[in-house]
């Protein structure tokens, strides 16, 4: 495994944590439980 | 392989959208698994989808940054691009071959018995444009007439979100027909052109369009998988290059940012010529004789 990758892993691994404790898992929920007009095309 | 690919594709398409309760309770799901994405490209807003789009979820992310106000921390999608950075370096596009609910809708219709062209090689580098444009600048940039950023790539372009959101929750809430205007039209359009296009090109939206395949494509040459070609068994026969759905020639181009790792050229290869698996280093460079 290239080295780039590996410090590529760790450093998604490290963003995904810090999203999941600065509320990212909240908003995501909350977005998807609504319905997205724009995907709709309201408008 | 192809059957465990058709299977996969099958599972994941259905298991993903396997809310049924729409008609009788919520319109579309909202439960807890709506805090995940979905790997490849299935709008959030179909009525049996389980999952979050990951690039719906990207761009609400970055609108939101507009409305940041100090003493709050800040919503910046690390979270979803942490996801996809994990997924596209371990696996490069791999979820869009096997993975991607719009990618095996346009399989299917390129079953069609119709007759198959050739992409124009120039158009790929469309979803590069459509990644850095619709999906991270205008988001934050160009606000709708409230002042408010808009999720752009969803409201002008994606046509899994008109074919699995759109079209379905108009049908079940006939009411929302007196909202819809040249936004829907206007991707209505586009899904039809798509869905024609497939039938004659193989996966045009994932080659000309998809910002998601755009994104899993920047970790095509240093994923943990690869598909190894191995010189000396190759004939140049171009069976490989016959079957590839995305136009690559495996034999000549190693880890091509097009190469969705569906297999099916490692598959067709009668002289085990190509291979799949984890990646090996490359073997340090010879010294030459004259080198002091």
């Amino acid at each position: 495994m290239p080295k780039t990758a590996i410090w590529l892993v760790i450093i998604f691994t490290v963003l995904f944590i810090l999203g999941i404790n600065t509320g990212d898992l909240e908003y995501l929920m909350n977005l998807g439980n609504t319905i997205c007009l724009s995907c709709i095309g309201v408008g | 392989m192809v059957a465990l690919r058709w299977l996969i594709q099958t599972v994941i398409a259905l298991g993903t959208n396997a809310y049924l309760l729409f008609p009788w309770g919520s319109v579309i799901y909202q439960g807890p698994l709506k805090a995940i994405c979905h790997p490849g490209l299935n709008c959030y807003s179909c009525p049996g989808a389980l999952l979050s789009c990951p690039v719906g979820a990207v761009q609400n992310f970055v609108a939101s940054l507009r409305y940041y106000t100090p003493g709050s921390i800040p919503h910046l999608g690390a979270m979803v691009v942490g996801y996809l950075g994990f997924i596209g370096t371990l696996v490069g596009r791999l979820p869009c071959g096997w993975l991607c609910p719009f990618g095996f809708i346009q399989d299917l219709l390129n079953m069609i018995p119709f007759p198959k062209f050739n992409l124009w090689a120039p158009l790929k580098w469309v979803k590069y444009g459509v990644l850095v444009a619709m999906v991270l600048l205008m988001p934050f940039f160009l606000l709708d007439q409230y002042g408010l950023g808009q999720p752009w790539f969803c409201k002008l372009l994606c046509p899994a979100g008109t074919l699995l959101g759109a079209l379905p929750l108009l049908g079940l809430k006939p009411a929302l027909w007196t909202t819809v205007g040249f936004y829907f039209w206007n991707k209505f359009t586009i899904l039809v052109l798509i869905i024609v296009l497939a039938m004659f090109i193989s996966r045009p939206f994932c080659r000309i369009l998809c910002p998601l395949g755009a994104f899993y494509s920047l970790f095509s040459r240093i994923t943990l998988v690869q598909l190894e070609f191995i010189q000396g068994n190759c004939v140049e026969c171009r069976a490989c290059v016959r079957v590839c759905p995305t136009g690559v020639s495996p034999y000549q181009q190693r880890d091509s940012r097009e190469c969705i790792m569906c297999l099916k050229c490692m598959d067709s290869c009668q002289f085990q010529a190509l291979n799949f698996g984890l990646r090996r280093p490359l073997p340090a460079p010879k010294e030459s004789a004259g080198h002091t």
